[in-house]
């Protein structure tokens, strides 16, 4: 999380599914890079893949 | 003495003329002989702030980084001394009255620098991988910019002042706004550096790294990575920096490296690039010519292969400002990246028929963005 002026950005990492393709999205963890696959799919045997990361910022 | 107000009314009234040609006289005097002294004095106190402002960036991002080394890092050494000895070096540009040959002098000198710098860093951590050791390159880059903003501005404005001259101030109180902008983004590129988070810079690689996954990567040129893939009876060159690590890679050695394997029939460069003003944030545009920043040495040896070989080049671009290009991606760029596929795809199937080679080239700081 990064602090300029008053706004307030946060990092996301969205992750997909390789095999049934769900999307989730959470806060970024250390050694998160776009295109890794370390976690196991939640819903099924399939790997998640890190697909973007992102900051939103908010006032 | 008793003062009556109602006298010196009729003594004004007698004299109006007198004292109303006093009141107008007077400021004109002092601006024919005073006013450039008064600009100065307004401008120089404008800039003094900035100048202000400079300093304490210079100062946050060096605490910054030191503090980022000393916490991250194993050293053999203490490395402030020596890191503190690289915020202060800086570049001579080989000379250009004879402008023959320049480019390579350039090239030459801008990769003497890097190996250097990259060789020292090396030397003073133990264990550093090849993602820390570019981040840490990146880092000590945002620095000594910083600095060497600081510096300049600063020189600019004491000489200023010291000689009273007010001409001398006008260049930097227009290009000032300009300085601060790009300050304020190096200052706020320090996070995602340090957390080797994709920047805005990233998505020409984020779209070209997503379309190398399941290929074979070969080493293109030093830190640039090369693969091959097909679409709709086409073959795929693709060519981006080598990523996660923190850089832009030497997409003009890779370009000269493809094309000794075999002659693309079309080049297309995806980028980053500037919007101007009015222009919305990661609208995309398409047009002619090498799509790639930086000092011009790769954009010169990419225009120099495909004129010699007679190889058309078109450029797809994202906008963006230059505070979104180098900080943390926003999520508006980065769901722009299926969008920018689609219309790659889209630009090879209208500029080119079945059998032909394309090579795409994902230009940008690669950083947090693997393949």
């Amino acid at each position: 999380m990064s602090k300029s002026k008053n706004k307030l950005t946060t990092c996301y990492t969205s992750l997909e599914c390789n095999s049934c393709k769900i999307l989730k999205k959470r806060k970024f963890t250390d050694g998160d890079f776009v295109f890794f696959a370390s976690e196991n799919c939640s819903d099924c045997d399939g790997k998640m893949m890190i697909m973007k990361i992102f900051g939103v910022t908010m006032d | 003495m008793d003062f009556n107000l109602d006298e010196f009314f009729a003594w004004v009234g007698e004299d109006i003329d007198t004292l109303m040609m006093l009141i107008w006289i007077l400021p004109v005097i002092i601006f024919v002989f005073y006013g450039q002294r008064i600009q100065l004095l307004i401008s120089s106190n404008e800039i003094k702030k900035d100048i202000g402002k400079l300093e304490e960036y210079t100062a946050s991002t060096k605490k910054d980084f030191l503090n980022y080394v000393k916490n991250n890092l194993t050293s053999k050494t203490d490395p402030s001394k020596k890191l503190d000895s690289f915020f202060d070096y800086f570049t001579i540009m080989p000379v250009d009255m004879d402008p023959n040959g320049i480019i390579s002098k350039i090239n030459h000198l801008v990769r003497s620098r890097e190996d250097f710098i990259r060789l020292q860093i090396n030397g003073m951590f133990s264990d550093l991988s090849s993602v820390e050791l570019s981040k840490l390159q990146n880092l000590l880059e945002i620095v000594t910019t910083l600095q060497l903003f600081y510096k300049h501005t600063r020189h600019l404005y004491l000489t200023a002042k010291k000689q009273k001259n007010f001409p001398l101030i006008l260049p930097l109180q227009m290009m000032i706004p300009f300085i601060m902008e790009e300050a304020v983004a190096l200052k706020d590129a320090m996070p995602a550096i340090k957390n080797g988070q994709p920047i805005g810079d990233s998505i020409g690689p984020m779209i070209v790294g997503q379309m190398m996954l399941n290929t074979t990567k070969e080493r293109a040129a030093f830190e640039t990575v090369w693969s091959k893939t097909t679409f709709e009876d086409r073959d795929l060159f693709l060519l981006k920096a080598e990523g996660p690590n923190a850089t832009v890679g030497r997409p003009g050695d890779g370009f000269e490296k493809i094309i000794s394997n075999k002659k693309p029939d079309l080049v297309i460069m995806i980028d980053a690039s500037l919007k101007l003003e009015g222009e919305d944030s990661a609208s995309i545009a398409k047009g002619f010519g090498a799509a790639i920043g930086g000092i011009g040495t790769e954009r010169f040896k990419i225009e120099e292969i495909a004129t010699k070989k007679q190889i058309p080049i078109l450029a797809l671009v994202v906008k963006q400002s230059i505070h979104e290009a180098i900080t943390l991606m926003t999520q508006e760029i980065a769901d722009k990246a299926n969008t920018v596929r689609e219309e790659l795809y889209q630009m090879i199937r209208e500029n080119t028929t079945s059998g032909q080679t394309i090579l795409v080239i994902g230009v940008g700081n690669t950083i947090g963005v693997s393949q």
